[in-house]
């Protein structure tokens, strides 16, 4: 139980956590405020083109990635997905389903809309156990 | 790696049977919506589950009525690249268009 063997099992130390800790879950209502401020901020007054849309949409994507970096509980993973589309008479339908823990999971959304483009952003937050 | 490809692609192949089975030669109906939508995702979920993989997954579905209009969706994750990944397929007939994206995360 000596060099390899003794720096294998300071790596892999267990923590006995079985859980999150109390009022560190992952926090829905203030991650949709967050979603919802950065969409209506830098979507408002931007017009749809297709040239731009797609950068606008990778960048917003990683924006909000950041910006819930920030706020993010210890030992939870972040999936952030965000749609943008141009505002014709067409219909369009999000939806979502995962299989996680509901007691440590949970996932917010926010959308957002002008006269020429909408936008629907969606996070998961995941406890990694 | 290789095995990470090839868990891709059967990945793949099963959303896409998802999707054809539920939405098939069907024109856009409003109506039905909800209806397709549920019907892919459990279908999907379903699916990867069947994998019995030590895996928590999200499958987000995004369905377009065909009328000219543009649509863009990009993605962002703060995990762990070396044990999660992603995979997204597309699908369209004459009037729908309808995106997949599964996120496979490691418990």
């Amino acid at each position: 139980f000596f060099g390899s063997d003794l720096e294998k099992f300071i790596t892999s130390l267990n923590t006995y956590r079985m859980g999150p800790e109390p009022g560190c879950h992952f926090n829905a209502s203030r991650t949709q405020q967050i979603l919802q401020a950065t969409l209506d901020r830098y979507l408002e007054g931007v017009c749809y083109s297709p040239d731009s849309c797609s950068q606008l949409c990778q960048m917003l994507a990683d924006l909000v990635l950041s910006k819930l970096k920030d706020v993010n509980p210890p030992r939870y993973k972040l999936v952030c997905q965000v749609v943008v589309g141009q505002s014709g008479k067409q219909g369009i339908s999000v939806a979502s389903r995962s299989l996680m823990n509901p007691n440590t999971d949970n996932y917010t959304s926010a959308v957002f809309q002008n006269h020429s483009l909408f936008a629907v952003a969606l996070v998961h937050g995941m406890y990694f156990e | 790696m290789d095995e990470d490809q090839s868990a891709e692609e059967v990945t793949d192949t099963k959303i896409i049977i998802a999707v054809e089975s539920t939405i098939g030669n069907s024109s856009y109906q409003h109506s039905k919506i909800n209806q397709w939508m549920s019907g892919i995702v459990e279908s999907s979920l379903s699916q990867l589950t069947k994998l019995g993989k030590p895996f928590k997954y999200i499958v987000t579905c995004i369905i377009l009525q065909k009328n000219g209009a543009g649509l863009h969706t990009a993605s962002s994750c703060f995990w762990d690249n070396s044990t999660d990944g992603s995979c997204t397929v597309r699908w369209e007939n004459k009037t729908i268009y309808c995106i997949v994206s599964v996120f496979g995360l490691a418990i």
